[in-house]
């Protein structure tokens, strides 16, 4: 029914009661959002998760959202919020287990724990928290450094530059893991 | 290896990283249903920064009808063009940075922590500017009695913006956004205490009529951390919306 038409359009329809208005945009943002979590080192049960406790804190503020302002940044703003509660939550009853892991030096992905495919998660693992949100962002989710900005409370131009780190820390990390690879191959032959 | 190739990568990554079952989406859909109802949009931030000044401006000036207008009546008109200009300025400087920190995706210009230092510093620099009296008298009973009295006015003018604002939920950092209604309503507790208080005394102004808007600001950040952090472990079992 609400196949065409674009994200503020719905948001609009949204907040006037629409049903199949918010229907449309679980289906076109919903995805969007499980993949951004999921880039952050969320399993499949936690983006499940955190998509649910968005959707309910996107109902509950829908009235903050102005008819003409970009919707893309008002979804994203809501959707770190939450996973950085999450994530306080998870700290606080993961600390123990974490300093075990980091003890034992399991607890981030390597490079050469990269499976052929480039597992997401893995691939951002060497990032800092908010290198690889940015990263989700922008080539997970498509979104314009205009709108990165926006939706991170932050400017344009500390967008560009947390970007441009993370990529020389994923130039280094991909170049390591190429020559291992080749290195490995090498080896075998 | 050239950005272009960290993009494909990147991409191929993205590509294959599992979406949500159609079930989830639909149990989200479901979830929001019952509750879905017409929501009035906010209005806009120019509105909304008026709103919060009239009732900033209102509970100051209350006050000081309520404790006698002494401080404005002893200023000379370079003092009180100055003062008043400048709490003017930066209630509607606070004003709009509240409203932008509970609007998502909104352009920020000022985080909370940077409008209290910019408001402290501004104030701190007005008053160093035009009280030069460096006698010091009972420093701290009148200071902490100007401080009580500050704060006094403070609390009810933060907690009518959060009211005025907030009363349908915070969408982002409470944190952050009670620190910036903090420090909002310290400003109209300076502003009350600048058309009240007729102490000149630089080293009264600058430490005691300053220190309202830090504490109030720090007193606006404690109260939400300590609402916020209970209900929020809370959540997950409350999966109904509001």
């Amino acid at each position: 029914m609400h196949a065409d038409s674009d994200l503020e359009t719905l948001m609009a329809l949204y907040q006037q009661g629409d049903f199949a208005a918010a229907a449309a945009l679980i289906d076109r943002i919903g995805p969007q959002l499980h993949r951004f979590f999921s880039a952050q080192s969320a399993s499949r049960a936690d983006a499940d998760d955190l998509l649910q406790d968005t959707w309910l804190r996107i109902h509950r503020v829908r009235h903050t959202y102005r008819p003409g302002e970009p919707a893309l940044p008002w979804f994203y703003a809501i959707a770190r919020h939450v996973r950085v509660d999450h994530y306080r939550k998870s700290m606080r009853t993961l600390a123990g287990e974490r300093e075990l892991e980091a003890m034992s030096g399991t607890a981030a992905a390597t490079p050469a724990e990269f499976g052929p495919a480039h597992d997401l998660d893995a691939l951002l693992a060497p990032l800092s928290e908010s290198q690889r949100e940015i990263v989700a962002m922008l080539k997970v989710s498509g979104m314009s450094l205009e709108e990165v900005a926006r939706a991170t409370s932050s400017t344009v131009g500390a967008v560009k530059q947390k970007a441009h780190r993370a990529y020389e820390k994923l130039r280094k990390t991909l170049t390591v893991h190429a020559i291992g690879s080749r290195g490995g191959r090498s080896g075998l032959s | 290896m050239k950005d272009e190739e960290i993009d494909d990568v990147l991409n191929r990554a993205a590509r294959a990283a599992h979406d949500p079952q159609p079930e989830t989406l639909r149990r989200v859909a479901e979830s929001i249903k019952p509750s879905l109802r017409p929501v009035r949009p906010l209005p806009s931030t120019w509105a909304i920064t008026s709103g919060l000044f009239f009732v900033c401006a209102a509970v100051s000036v209350a006050g000081a009808a309520h404790a006698g207008f002494f401080g404005i009546e002893k200023m000379d008109i370079l003092e009180r063009s100055l003062v008043f200009s400048t709490l003017v300025l930066l209630i509607w400087v606070a004003g709009a940075a509240f409203v932008h920190e509970m609007i998502p995706g909104s352009r920020r210009r000022l985080s909370s922590g940077a409008l209290l230092a910019f408001g402290s510093a501004v104030l701190l620099a007005i008053f160093a500017f035009l009280f030069r009296d460096c006698h010091v008298e009972h420093f701290v009973p009148v200071g902490v009695a100007c401080l009580l009295t500050g704060l006094l006015y403070a609390v009810p003018a933060a907690l009518l913006s959060w009211l005025l604002l907030l009363r349908r939920g915070v969408a982002l950092n409470p944190v952050s956004a009670g620190l910036a209604a903090g420090t909002l309503g310290g400003i109209a507790g300076v502003a009350m205490l600048e058309l009240h208080c007729p102490n000149f005394e630089a080293a009264h102004v600058l430490v005691w009529h300053t220190a309202v808007v830090p504490l109030s600001a720090a007193l606006g950040a404690a109260v939400t951390w300590i609402l916020h952090f209970p209900r929020a472990s809370g959540s997950r079992e409350r999966a109904t919306p509001q």
